[in-house]
């Protein structure tokens, strides 16, 4: 329990620490966001109207300590701004709008790379220099480090086009009304198939990697000679002995990646014109949206945070020496 | 006249800008694109620009949805910048007082809102007190008022005949909806009530929303279609697939190559049209920093540009070069023809442009580079946003051609913001700018070389960049202003494409096109060439005239 208290109190102090570097980041960038705004729509604008936006979004003069202040207030009461690329909505609503589609492709794309890669890293050093562990290390690091966008144009193009088995954009089919019936779960099945298949192919290489070498050093421990040598059954050694044990750095790792699922994926949104925030974390920077930028960013940072300190609590429950110290 | 912006600028990141030259590649292959699916009268357009959509119909609002303006609300009259003529809207005639101190128009009075109402004068007042409010602007509009229902008045504090056609554009929204709204600013208007001929939101979603019919439209003989569906894109490539695959009827983003990535697959139906109207782009010299201050040097810079270099290698040879008056081609009709083609200092003249300088007293050095008067190499930088990868480019092109003459020009490509920054404080030396374009050039020679419209160094600037004035053109901007008569506007307007050949106040480089495609399978009606009854942009004023004439295919 000291330990989670611990554990706690470091998650305040660097959320706290992240969301003022949240506050200043954006202000560091050059420009301000209403000639950003006439930079882009360039003639659609007249000029004599940018005085009066400027009084519309709120730019005040006010000074850079008192605005913090606000900034903070503001947090806490869950109050985070209205967007000025999307005036008048706010962005919590923005947020809102987009998460949803983040977190299926995210965590569907994630859990599935993360369940399979453990499974072959576990097989392939259980098993080593058998077929799958000569064979799928290499391949995947192969597919995994090819420029993802030419990958997903790749997959786009002989699923999408060629052979026409997947829709080419979007998370459903565009019209149809979201209900919870067979077909719509079908369809938004069928959307999400290409998206995440292509971050599953790119990102399954490294978890496949990360437990066969953790797996080869865990099997040349006492306690699974020990093991073999009592005879229990090879699978049983090899998950509950060998892989439990093993398993720790791949947890962080999860961890860590969980959180960052909400920060979106902007290339596949690009290619697949998937919705999610990953686009709209690109726009806001550009736009320079100070408010749904640091909403983003928010949000991002609670997410790794609570994923981390989830991870903290599981490896209590996982690793008994982190209990005695 | 609003317009879209080459697709290129600004909100992409580069490595979108791969992603499209893959989506290019990939889907030049020989097989044939599945065209065009099974019509249900729904006209799809995609957007480029965004990944998804957040309800918000609020037409004061900078950033309000696509179609707000076009399909929802309507303006009182729509210029096509086309022929440059005005099309009567939802304001039957008007008339401009003649000393442009005024303008009165007449509405229509068969004109009903979506909810039955019926439109009046009282809501177009109440529409400009609120646009007043909360865009700003119209800072010449001293009094609107409701002369009878079908009457509006709108009374000038000074005399500014352009006006009618600002006035002209701003759309019109129901005075029963908007007084009961608290903030007007913020409200997201989820179910519009407009005049426009497409109202009803339907199937709003994050990736696409649906609008269609306005039950009570007052030319409902012009509702062929049966309804409009957006689609959120993010990013230009993942936009021209699903138009190359025929998943969409209408696309005005800039498309790679378009003859072999989408005509070619289906050239019966399939067409695409980018008519040279858009603003004119020019390379602005900073007039406040020596040499540039110098007309001399301004015209033999401009006599080194190889215009035709800039347009085949920057912009796809969709342009051409521009001349010496700087006019767009959407102002052919105000081009004075004896001035085009008298043109001198806007053609390709290394050699002219050498003696010049040499002339003016900038003698080249040892290196080759030629010297200041004050002693300092000449050389200096050309500003261009780091996401405009096609004026990039032109930058370049310009950059080598300057070593032709001596000069050495870097180019100097950082955030848009930086770069507008510059721009408008005074600061940078040189750079590409875009320049006014509305529907006379009275605003596009205001942004040029009036002196009204100079603002020294250090306090920003809207327009007039290069802060460069002149006293003749100033006068002849205000007696452009004063009158409502278009014989002596036309004359007023030769004499500043003369103002503007004799001092060349910036360095124009080619009008830039308005993108438009589309394809036929569904929907036929498009503007063309030969009909240009509007441009095919999706988002200016001119969209509600292409919506209002599409048939669907039978």
């Amino acid at each position: 329990m000291r330990f989670l208290l611990r554990r706690l109190g470091f998650y305040l102090i660097a959320f706290w620490a992240c969301i003022t570097l949240n506050f200043f980041l954006p202000r560091l960038m050059p420009g301000d966001p209403v000639s950003r705004m006439f930079a882009q729509v360039q003639t659609q604008m007249r000029p004599d109207q940018i005085a009066a936006l400027r009084q519309l979004f709120g730019l005040t003069d006010k000074p850079v300590w008192q605005q913090y202040f606000d900034y903070i207030g503001n947090i806490f009461q869950g109050n985070m701004g209205i967007s000025l690329s999307r005036f008048p909505t706010p962005v919590s609503s923005v947020i809102s709008s987009e998460i949803g589609w983040t977190l299926l492709l995210g965590a569907t794309s994630l859990i599935i790379a993360v369940v399979l890669g453990n499974l072959l890293g576990i097989i392939a050093a259980w098993r080593r220099g058998r077929f799958l562990d000569s064979v799928f290390p290499p391949l995947l690091v192969f597919v995994g480090s090819f420029p993802y966008f030419w990958l997903a144009m790749a997959a786009l193009y002989l699923f999408g086009i060629v052979l026409g088995w997947f829709p080419l954009n979007h998370a459903f089919t565009d019209g149809v009304e979201p209900s919870f019936s067979f077909s719509y779960v079908a369809d938004v099945a069928n959307h999400l198939v290409l998206p995440a298949l292509t971050i599953v192919l790119v990102s399954i290489g490294g978890w496949m990697l990360g437990m066969r070498n953790t797996m080869i050093a865990t099997t040349a421990e006492d306690y699974i000679t020990m093991a073999r040598a009592k005879g229990l059954r090879s699978g049983r050694i090899m998950f509950h002995y060998a892989a439990r044990n093993a398993m720790l750095p791949s947890i962080t790792s999860f961890g860590m990646s969980l959180g960052f699922v909400v920060g979106g994926a902007l290339l596949t949104e690009t290619v697949f014109a998937y919705p999610g925030i990953g686009y709209q974390l690109l726009n806001s920077v550009q736009a320079l949206d100070y408010p749904l930028t640091q909403g983003i960013f928010l949000t991002i940072t609670t997410a790794v945070l609570a994923a981390n300190f989830l991870v903290d609590i599981i490896y209590v429950r996982l690793d008994p020496r982190v209990r005695v110290s | 006249m609003p317009k879209n912006k080459r697709s290129t600028s600004l909100s992409i990141l580069a490595a979108s800008a791969v992603l499209g030259a893959m989506a290019l590649t990939g889907c030049g292959g020989g097989h044939t694109a599945n065209v065009g699916k099974t019509s249900d009268g729904i006209l799809r357009i995609p957007r480029e620009d965004t990944a998804t959509f957040t309800s918000n119909f609020n037409p004061f609002s900078p950033t309000a949805l696509p179609m707000t303006d076009q399909a929802v609300f309507e303006p009182l009259l729509i210029v096509n910048p086309m022929t440059g003529k005005a099309v009567p809207w939802l304001g039957k005639s008007w008339t401009v007082d003649p000393d442009g101190k005024g303008v009165t128009f007449t509405l229509r009075s068969d004109v009903k809102w979506s909810d039955g109402q019926p439109m009046t004068a009282t809501d177009v007042v109440s529409t400009f007190t609120l646009a007043k409010k909360i865009q700003g602007g119209y800072s010449y509009l001293s009094k609107v008022s409701a002369v009878n229902p079908t009457t509006v008045r709108f009374d000038f504090s000074k005399a500014y005949s352009p006006g009618l056609y600002e006035i002209g554009a701003q759309v019109i929204v129901p005075e029963h909806v908007w007084s009961k709204v608290s903030d007007p600013a913020k409200f997201t208007n989820a179910n519009p009530v407009g005049t426009g001929p497409y109202t009803k939101v339907s199937h709003f979603q994050t990736q696409s929303y649906e609008l269609d019919k306005n039950p009570n439209y007052w030319q409902p003989q012009k509702q062929q279609i049966s309804g409009i569906e957006m689609l959120a894109f993010a990013g230009n490539s993942g936009a021209n697939l699903a138009f190359e695959n025929g998943d969409v009827d209408w696309s005005d983003q800039f498309i790679p190559s378009i003859q072999k990535s989408y005509v070619a697959k289906d050239p019966a139906h399939r067409k695409f049209w980018y008519p040279t109207t858009g603003g004119t782009i020019q390379w602005q010299l900073n007039t406040t920093k020596a040499p540039f201050n110098d007309v001399n040097v301004r015209k033999a810079l401009s006599m080194a540009v190889d215009r035709n270099q800039v347009a085949t290698l920057g912009e796809s040879g969709y342009t051409h070069p521009a001349d010496c008056t700087g006019l767009t081609d959407g102002y052919a009709s105000w081009k004075d023809a004896s001035i085009v083609n008298s043109c001198d200092w806007t053609k390709l003249n290394v050699a002219e442009a050498n003696k010049m300088l040499d002339a003016a007293g900038y003698p080249r050095g040892a290196n080759g580079i030629r010297t200041l008067k004050s002693g300092k190499p000449f050389a200096f930088s050309i500003s261009v946003g780091s996401a405009s990868s096609d004026w990039i480019s032109v930058a370049q092109v310009i950059a080598k051609n300057m070593q032709a003459i001596g000069v050495q020009l870097t180019v100097s490509s950082p955030d848009w913001s930086q770069v507008v920054d510059g721009y408008s404080k005074g600061t940078f030396d040189t750079g590409i700018v875009w320049t006014n374009d509305a529907t006379t050039p009275y605003e596009f020679y205001r942004g040029e070389m009036s002196q009204d419209s100079v603002v020294p160094v250090g306090t920003p600037a809207n327009e007039d960049y290069h802060r460069f004035g002149d006293a003749q053109a100033t006068t002849l901007l205000n007696q452009m202003a004063a009158t409502s008569d278009p014989a002596a506007q036309k004359t007023i307007v030769n004499e500043l494409q003369a103002r503007f050949n004799a001092t060349a106040p910036a360095i124009s480089l080619f009008p830039s096109p308005v993108w438009g495609a589309y394809s036929e399978q569904n929907f036929t009606g498009w503007p063309t060439a030969a009909d240009p009854y509007a441009t095919l942009s999706a988002r200016s004023s001119t969209t509600t005239l292409v919506l209002t004439s599409l048939k669907p295919v039978k």
